[in-house]
């Protein structure tokens, strides 16, 4: 029994260690993917109770590897559960269903700043794959490899996401300048 | 607007990292510690529980009969050895061909 109360408190400060260590990069993730603190709070706070009860697991798997996209792959699905929980619930209303333009303001982010607004704003009309991917790397500061193992992708497959992502994202701002 | 490399260092300068509220960390620290807790004395009161269902006592005797029969099987051993030394001493002290009557 000691040795399992041992082997528990190690784990515990371990576990504390990666919480202290991406809790920021989480909660940015979160904000930015669903568009609201609110609801940004409660999937870091799903995410960290997620993981502490596969925490032990994880680490014997990781082979030594950062454990950040294991714990961006946890938020990426628990954030998808989100999404299809809201889809199917029979009383959303339309406002509500209405896509994530309408959840948060970009002035707060981008203060004022049309050109910053205007990526912000087209980064939400892309399909959440390539938003998530590029999240990932611009916010997050990730490489292909770890974005892939986060999305559960190849790397080949990460860099074409991306890739599509941005010169999809091209055309939307382009065209939002074009229209005024 | 023109080319990839603008977008991406908009892209850079707009998804800058967000500070979580001071109030989370505290938050998701004391569920995580209850969840702990919780997880600590589930462990305890499984094992005391366990120990009051008959169903459990199988490990246990197997354990212990097998502990038992290993002790016994030591015993036996020791009483051979012992025995064994014994004969050898006597084997010593009466060269064969010497009849010890």
């Amino acid at each position: 029994m000691s040795e399992i109360a041992k082997t528990k408190a190690q784990l515990d400060s371990e576990f504390a260690e990666l919480y202290r260590e991406h809790m920021r990069d989480l909660y940015s993730y979160a904000y930015y993917r669903i568009g609201n603190h609110h609801d940004a709070e409660d999937l870091v706070e799903q995410t960290f109770l997620q993981a502490y009860r596969h925490f032990e697991r994880a680490q014997r798997e990781s082979d030594g590897r950062p454990l950040r996209p294991w714990l961006l792959r946890i938020a990426h699905n628990l954030a998808a559960n989100h999404y299809r929980y809201r889809s199917r619930r029979p009383q959303t209303s339309l406002e509500e269903s209405e896509p994530l333009a309408a959840l948060h303001s970009t002035e707060d982010l981008v203060d004022g700043r049309d050109e910053l607004a205007r990526v912000l704003e087209g980064l939400k009309r892309l399909p959440d794959d390539r938003r998530e991917a590029l999240i990932m790397r611009f916010a997050l500061g990730m490489d292909n490899r770890e974005i892939a193992r986060a999305l559960g992708r190849t790397d080949g497959a990460t860099k074409v996401l991306i890739h599509r992502a941005i010169k999809q994202l091209e055309s939307v701002v382009a065209i939002a300048e074009d229209g005024g | 607007m023109s080319g990839s490399a603008n977008v991406e260092s908009l892209l850079r300068e707009a998804l800058s990292p967000v500070d979580p509220p001071p109030d989370l960390a505290s938050r998701v620290t004391s569920r995580l510690q209850s969840i702990s807790d919780y997880a600590a004395d589930e462990l305890e009161s499984w094992e005391l529980a366990a120990m009051r269902d008959p169903r459990n006592w199988l490990r246990p005797a197997i354990a212990l009969l097998g502990g038992g029969a290993a002790g016994a099987g030591l015993v036996l051993l020791r009483a051979h050895q012992r025995h064994a030394k014994h004969a050898d001493r006597g084997s010593e002290a009466t060269p064969p061909g010497v009849d010890e009557s």
